[in-house]
This record gives C-alpha cells, structure tokens and sequence, in this order.
C-alpha cells in the first residue's frame, strides 16, 4: 500500500507540476502534462529506473481510462443540440468532410510514405483526423461569429467530426461478432432511453449533497464502457454518444459539469495524459523525426484542402476562413485517444506511438502558431470592410462582444 | 476633441492606474468612458478544458465590472462597460474600431517571455494596430 501512495504522490506532484507551467505558459494543461509524463519517464527512468513511474499498474490504468471516458463524455456534452438539429445537414457533410480528409489523406501518407502496416496506417488516420471543438469555439467567440448560421455550422460540423473519429476508432479495429449486435442494440435503447431518463431522475432524487448525478452517470459511462470492450470497441465511443445525447439535459447544467470537471481535471486526466507523454519513447522519436513530421504536415495539408474550401464556399472571409481552418487542424484529446488505443491493443508500436503522439502534440501547437502569427490581429487591418460577397458571413451584431452591460 | 475612451481593464494594480487615468481625462473632456475586459482563452487550447476557461473568466470579469461600475457611477458622467472573448490586443483595436473610440488607454504590465513571443505585449500590440491615439500608463 506504501507502494500505491508514492507512486500516487508522484503522479500527482508531476500534475501539480504540468498545472503550473501550463498556466505559466498559457497552454492546455493536457498539452503541459503529456509533455511533462514525456520527460518525467526520460529522466526518471533513467535516473532511478522505470519501474518508480509503474505507469502500467492496474490502478493506474483504471485512473487513466476513466479519465479518458469522462474528458470525453464533458467533450460530447459541450454539443448544442438544437443548432445541431437544425443545421444537421450542412455540418454533416462539412464534418464528414473534415474527417474523411486527414483520414484517408494520413492513412495513405503513413502507409505509402512511412511504409507502416494497413492497420497502423489506418490508426495513423483516426488519430490525425480529428478536431479540437473547444478552440473553435474559442475562435467563434472571438470573432462573433458564434451566433451566425455560420460560426453554427462550423461548430457542430466538429462535433460530426470528433464523432465520426470515435465511431472509427470504436469499429475500424473490432471484429464485427454477434457481441457488436449485442453492443449496438443496448446502446441504442441506452442513447434512446437516456434522455428520457435523466432529467427525470435527477428532479426526483438528485441535487443532494450525495452527489447522485455522479454516480449516475459514471455507472453509464463504466457500463456501455464495458459493453463496449467485451465487443472489442472503444469505451470513448458510448461515452461521447452519451455526452451528445444528454447535451440538451446533463450540458445544460452548469453546476454539474464544474462538478464533474473537478473530478475529472482534478484527478483523472492528469493520470491519463501523463501516462500517454510517459509512454512515448524519446530516444525513438529522435531517431526517426520525419515520421511525426511527415505526419503532422499531412494533417494540417488535408484539413486544409478539405476545410478552407467549405468555409470560404459559407462566405466567410479569406483570413477567418484562413483563421478557421487552422484551428480546426488543432486536436490533442482524440489524437491521443487513438494513439494510446493503437498501443494498448497491439496495432501501432512503440515508435509509432511516440511519432503520432509528438504529430498530436505538434497539431495542438503549430497551427495555432501559425494563425497567431499570420492572421492576428493583422486580419483587423485589411479586413475590417468586408466585401460584398463576404459580409453574409459576418453577424448581424459585428463584433465579439460576449455581453454588453448597460 | 475626444468623445469616446476605450479603457481595457483586467483588474490588475496595473490596469488600475489606467483606469484612474481615463477617468479624468473623460472628466475633463466630458467624453464617454468605455470600459473594456477580454476574457482570454488559452494560446494553446484543448477540449473542455477551453470552454471551462472561457466560463471561468466570464464569470470573474463580470463581477469584476460589477464592482466598477460603482466606482463608475461616482467618477464618470457617461460610461459602458463590455465583456468580450479574445486576445485582448485584438479586442480593443476591433471595439474602438466599431465604436468610433478617438483613444484608448491601457495599462502596463510585465509579460513573461513566452507570452511576449506568442503574441506580443498587449500594449504593443495595441499600439500598432490602433484606429486613433493610445495611452500606455506605468505605474
């Protein structure tokens, strides 16, 4: 037991540790610690050997996947279901689009290119072809364009993208068995019922110091997690179709979603994202450079070719097109969902592993560089009179204002 | 003749100072005060994490420009006070663009050398992309 409590008082000194730069930095703390775990295990492995970091015991592992499944519940949560509902259609195929683009595009350079199997290839693909929602909508706010039919799209069409991500992940690598009918049948009724459910059930017993709602939904999220993995699936994949079908309900209630945001940045991820930087091997990644290279400069190519076009057909002005499309090349969680998924069961080694996370990591960082330092906040200067054929895509309400005081 | 200030306030000893400055400038020119604080997500963002920033700092600047505008309703004949989400450089330049604001104060306050590298000290900033004249105040 003595044993546990080290190696917990580690990690979560190593958390503390990635918490401070990343506010030192400005960076997402999931970013500070998988950098942090990286350089933990280089240099505590080799100081005091492996074995003191045990980022294979089982509780830890426990640690880490719950973190993995509830990040990403919170993830599908964030969706707006009735600009989703509305705008369905035109974010389904800009989505599609978004994901279908890096992840053929990647899958054939990692296949054709680097000379990596079918499946890893394919891995190569899931990994490199998702989006991080959250800085989209960070950039929609700054732009105003939240409230537009535009800003709408583009936001929900990241979620069609993240999901179609997950719904790879949770097929492309599990054997179609009487278990994925299984899986599917009950995970349809549990999506159905859910919403259902939920909100009735928390009025009845909920909003008591016992913290019902919780467990309520980390018992979902554990159960189809389960179901999900005797089907040889991925637990993320119910998990962040629970987040979405509950986004109306569970979304809405901010005080929970702090809740559980607490449990999950203040315990859970850090397990996770520190374990997936510790797994990399540095010594791999600078033999081979050119694999995360070449990875990273498909990712943001193919989201470019398959992103900027469909902004800019919606009107948007080239430099918020420009802008847009950038962001939409960022995704750390996902990426490194796929990757870790990828090594646990076998379809990626270790080197691969250590290229597509440092292509993860590099993809939260370099299109944001690039954005920052060739559209802000010069796009202001020559783009602050849209022409005719762009002013559709700017609000009515110009301007980023979140809230006007009177 | 100024009209219209534009005051970006975070809160900070620094932007304090600006504040005290603006407000007698708008005193004397009997100008509009505009009262400005960006909540600013992460240069470096990821999921859910973003969002929760963003909610936290809306929340934080909100009552912080609760307590202002007492303070206002004292120092300032006219004065409205905005919210936005953003780099703060590049919100001030864009509201005193859309608001006809004829100067702009800020504050100034040391910056560590990656913020510097990622996008510059606001002030700078501020300064360079500005539509009409600004004043940095140091302490």
């Amino acid at each position: 037991v003595t044993e546990i409590w080290t190696q917990a008082a580690l990690w979560l000194g190593l958390a503390l540790l990635a918490t401070l730069l990343s506010i030192w930095l400005r960076v997402a703390t999931a970013l500070s610690e998988i950098v942090v775990g990286t350089i933990a295990q280089l240099v505590i492995g080799a100081a005091l050997g492996g074995a003191l970091l045990a980022g294979d015991a089982s509780w830890l592992k426990f640690l880490a996947g719950a973190g993995a499944i509830v990040l990403t519940f919170l993830a599908g949560a964030e969706l707006d279901p009735v600009v989703f509902k509305r705008q369905w259609k035109q974010a389904g195929a800009v989505g599609l689009v978004s994901f279908a683009a890096p992840f053929f595009g990647c899958a054939a350079v990692a296949r054709y290119g680097l000379g990596w199997s079918v499946d890893a290839s394919w891995l190569a693909g899931i990994a490199m072809s998702t989006t991080s929602v959250a800085v989209v909508y960070a950039v929609m706010l700054e732009f105003g364009l939240n409230r537009t039919d535009y800003g709408k799209t583009v936001l929900a069409a990241c979620f069609v993208t993240d999901l179609a991500t997950v719904v790879a992940l949770g097929f492309l690598f599990a054997p179609f068995s009487a278990r994925t009918l299984v899986f599917l049948g009950v995970g349809a009724a549990v999506f159905f019922v859910l919403p259902w459910l939920t909100p009735r059930f928390f009025r009845r017993f909920g909003g008591r110091p016992s913290e019902l709602e919780a467990k309520f939904l980390m018992l979902c999220l554990f159960g189809m997690g389960a179901l999900a993995s005797w089907a040889d699936s991925e637990a993320v994949l119910p998990a962040y179709l629970i987040g979405m079908v509950l986004a109306g309900t569970v979304g809405k209630d901010h005080e929970l979603v702090r809740r559980l945001r607490t449990l999950t940045f203040g315990l859970l991820t850090p397990f996770y994202f520190i374990r997936a930087g510790s797994l990399v091997s540095v010594p791999a990644l600078v033999a081979a450079p050119a694999a995360m290279l070449v990875l990273l400069a498909a990712k943001m190519a193919t989201k470019v070719v398959g992103v900027y076009p469909v902004t800019r057909r919606y009107g948007a002005p080239r430099q918020e097109a420009g802008y847009t499309t950038l962001l939409m090349s960022t995704g750390l969680t996902f990426g490194t969902i796929s990757a870790l998924f990828g090594l646990s069961h076998g379809v990626i080694d270790q080197g691969q592993y250590s290229a597509l996370v440092a292509a993860v990591v590099g993809s939260a960082v370099v299109p944001t560089l690039i954005a920052n330092a060739f559209f802000l906040p010069r796009h202001l200067l020559g783009g602050a009179v849209p022409s005719a054929g762009e002013a559709n895509a700017l609000p009515a309400e110009v301007g980023a204002v979140a809230r006007r005081v009177p | 003749m100024i009209r219209r200030i534009l005051l970006g306030y975070d809160g900070s000893e620094s932007s304090d100072h600006a504040y005290r400055f603006a407000a007698e400038l708008a005193r004397r020119y009997e100008a509009e005060l505009h009262v400005l604080a960006v909540a600013r997500p992460p240069d470096l963002g990821d999921e859910v994490e973003t969002e929760a920033l963003i909610e936290h700092s809306r929340r934080h600047y909100e009552q912080m420009l609760a307590k202002l505008r007492r303070r206002l309703s004292h120092d300032v004949v006219t004065a409205h006070t905005s919210l936005a989400v953003g780099h703060p450089a590049e919100q001030l330049v864009r509201y005193a663009e859309q608001h006809g604001i004829d100067h702009i104060v800020v504050g100034h306050r040391g910056h560590t050398l990656f913020e510097r590298w990622l996008i510059g000290s606001v002030a700078r900033q501020v300064i360079a992309h500005a539509p009409c004249a600004v004043t940095v105040v140091r302490r």
